[in-house]
């Protein structure tokens, strides 16, 4: 239950540094760039291009349901400014789509 | 950085804990029938802190990793995790100021979830550093508990399909993002960005397409003026 063998350890030591080298770069390496009004543009750009680059290849891949749930996240993420609602709403209507499927 | 800030970072994560909790647990199981021990598992989730990574790792376990397949499993998770480099780079302006003490540490739970709320957060005016650790720390705590109470489940755990929950994430992101857009640059980064993942996940194996299209979008935005 309890017990560490040596070799997951090492590879969660390994996985551990290179997380933290990941969180940590970036931070450390704009200490040194300076915020020019082009890159306060980009990084302005950034959160919604993230997120689009971690939606898209999933919904082209994904199924009718998928489809239809992220079809109702947007439509009410449109209706109402609120976090919770459009999740409840894709998570019936893909359920939904699956159990009449 | 306040504490208040910190519990306000927490209570944003809300709509995402019953689908975070749930993945955690199927994420535990799997780390139990490939022969992870409980305490194992759980520090795993603990340390490494990302799930992406983890399941790759998974899928490529062996019970005696050689030092070729310790560095690729290196790489892998580099790859898979390089879009934090962006994600804390565009920390930078905002808990720039704070003291290393504080900002640093902050960074050791910085996530997708937590990364995307604290920069709508700070976009509309929030000014708190707390905000960002409290939310990481929320699903740091429901990802190692869900791991741990998935491997002591082990088997039996509903497919999260059927209840619709992997839509949790999806749909917690398109809330975040409709209501972002601000016109003609947002467009134009948006559009590149989903032409550059969808191009690059057809064309590379694993994860290249996140910060492909991230990076892609952002510097289209950045020079659409």
């Amino acid at each position: 239950m309890l017990d560490f063998d040596a070799n997951t350890l090492t590879v969660i030591v390994v996985m551990t540094l290179v997380t933290t080298l990941n969180r940590m770069a970036g931070f450390y390496v704009m200490r040194y760039v300076p915020i020019t009004a082009r890159m306060r543009r980009i990084l302005d750009a950034l959160p919604g291009a993230v997120l689009v680059a971690l939606l898209a290849p999933g919904a082209v891949r994904g199924d009718i349901a998928m489809l239809a749930g992220l079809a109702v996240a947007v439509a009410s993420a449109r209706l109402v400014r609120n976090d919770l609602l459009p999740v409840g709403a894709a998570m019936a209507a893909a359920a939904l789509v699956r159990a009449i499927t | 950085m306040t504490l208040a800030g910190t519990l306000e970072g927490a209570r944003a994560m809300t709509p995402l804990l019953l689908g975070l909790l749930v993945f955690a647990m199927a994420y535990g199981a799997a780390a139990a029938q490939k022969g992870l021990s409980l305490g194992e598992a759980t520090l795993f989730s603990g340390a490494v802190f990302a799930g992406l990574a983890q399941i790759a790792a998974l899928e490529a376990w062996s019970d005696h990793f050689t030092a070729g397949g310790l560095v690729a499993i290196g790489f892998v998770t580099f790859a898979v995790n390089l879009r934090h480099v962006l994600m804390a780079a565009a920390l930078r302006p905002w808990l720039g100021p704070l003291p290393a003490w504080q900002s640093y540490p902050s960074l050791l739970v910085l996530a997708d979830n937590n990364w995307v709320l604290a920069m709508r957060y700070h976009s509309q005016g929030g000014m708190d550093g707390g905000y960002l650790l409290g939310a990481g720390l929320a699903s740091w705590v429901i990802w190692v508990g869900g791991t741990l109470a998935g491997h002591l489940i082990g088997g039996g755990i509903p497919d999260p399909k059927v209840f619709g929950l992997d839509m949790v994430v999806p749909a917690f992101y398109i809330a975040m993002l409709v209501p972002s857009w601000q016109g003609r640059r947002h467009t134009i980064a948006w559009a590149v960005a989903a032409a550059a993942s969808v191009t690059a996940a057809f064309l590379l194996p694993g994860w290249w397409f996140i910060v492909i299209g991230a990076m892609a979008g952002a510097i289209a935005g950045g020079f659409s003026d």
